[in-house]
């Protein structure tokens, strides 16, 4: 029963038991912005925090299909991987995703929706971790603290 | 052991509530076997054998003598935990951040604010409100 409201004007994120929240409108077609989300050219663009480069081993959109990226910065990398379990264009995506190096886990299920809103489209991602319980504690053990400074952080990066 | 299995030891060791409970008494201070198993229905060795699993997992550490000696808790397996889920959800928040631009690129709005520095020289300040969308209509 945790339930946290957190984030920031532009993004909402809700933690959730096992579930992480994470809602944004983008000022874009819902066919650009699958696009985007969709295609290697377009997601190596965007994918990763601000100084570092992604590049797009695999991404085979189709349920069964896998997917691989590898994130660079300075000094080292962070590669993810999973696999699409349900593709519906424009709409609706669902896959799995696994960090393959560094603090790893049992895979988390992202199901992506990309909703038509006035002014663009509504992205609306929720993350199933693999265990409610263990989620649950890691945010009373000092999870909701993270998640507020990273949040003060990108309200920092917006306002530059 | 690599990381991967040390997470899942983890997450194993965290699925039972017993042991989450037992954790959480030890976060406000050590406390030996005895005292841990004061506040539940259950004998004194099935709750060394939580601490067994806790130890197993390194959230708990613990001298020899199990019975008598206290136990403390270890956060650093914790910490990966949050670490894991933190550094996903940062990821993604600032990858959004970074589409959002992207997307605006590719529409050739360019940046969204009134003021560009890309283009130091634009002198040619067109007499454009600024809210005015391209096509016309106020929203």
């Amino acid at each position: 029963m945790t339930k946290q409201d957190l984030g920031n004007e532009a993004t909402k994120v809700v933690a959730e038991n096992d579930e992480l929240l994470i809602e944004r409108t983008f000022a874009a077609p819902r066919d650009l912005v699958w696009a985007a989300m969709t295609s290697a050219e377009h997601l190596a663009r965007w994918i990763g925090p601000h100084g570092t480069t992604t590049e797009v081993v695999e991404m085979d959109v189709r349920p069964g299909g896998g997917w691989k990226w590898i994130n660079k910065y300075d000094g080292g990398s962070v590669t993810f991987a999973g696999e699409y379990l349900e593709v519906e264009p424009p709409t609706r995506l669902v896959r799995t995703t696994a960090p393959e190096d560094g603090p790893a886990g049992p895979p988390a299920v992202e199901t992506i929706t990309f909703e038509e809103v006035e002014g663009g489209t509504r992205v609306h991602w929720v993350t199933r971790f693999p265990s409610a319980e263990v989620l649950e504690f890691a945010i009373s053990a000092g999870m909701a603290k993270g998640i507020i400074e990273q949040f003060e952080r990108l309200a920092d990066l917006l306002a530059q | 052991m690599s990381r991967v299995d040390h997470l899942s030891t983890t997450f194993a060791a965290l699925a039972d509530p017993t042991r989450r409970a037992i954790l959480a008494r030890l976060a406000d201070g050590e406390a030996t076997v005895g005292e841990l198993a004061q506040p539940f229905d259950v004998s004194l060795p099935a709750i060394s054998k939580h601490v067994k699993v806790l130890q197993n997992a390194g959230l708990v550490e613990q001298g020899r003598q199990a019975q008598w000696r206290p136990c403390r808790l270890r956060p650093e397996p914790l910490r990966e935990v949050v670490a894991w889920m933190t550094r996903y959800r940062e990821f993604l928040g600032v990858s959004f951040d970074r589409l959002d631009g992207y997307l605006a690129e590719l529409q050739g709005a360019g940046p969204q604010h009134n003021d560009v520095p890309e283009r130091p020289a634009a002198a040619d300040h067109r007499d454009v409100p600024e809210k005015t969308e391209p096509n016309g209509e106020t929203p």
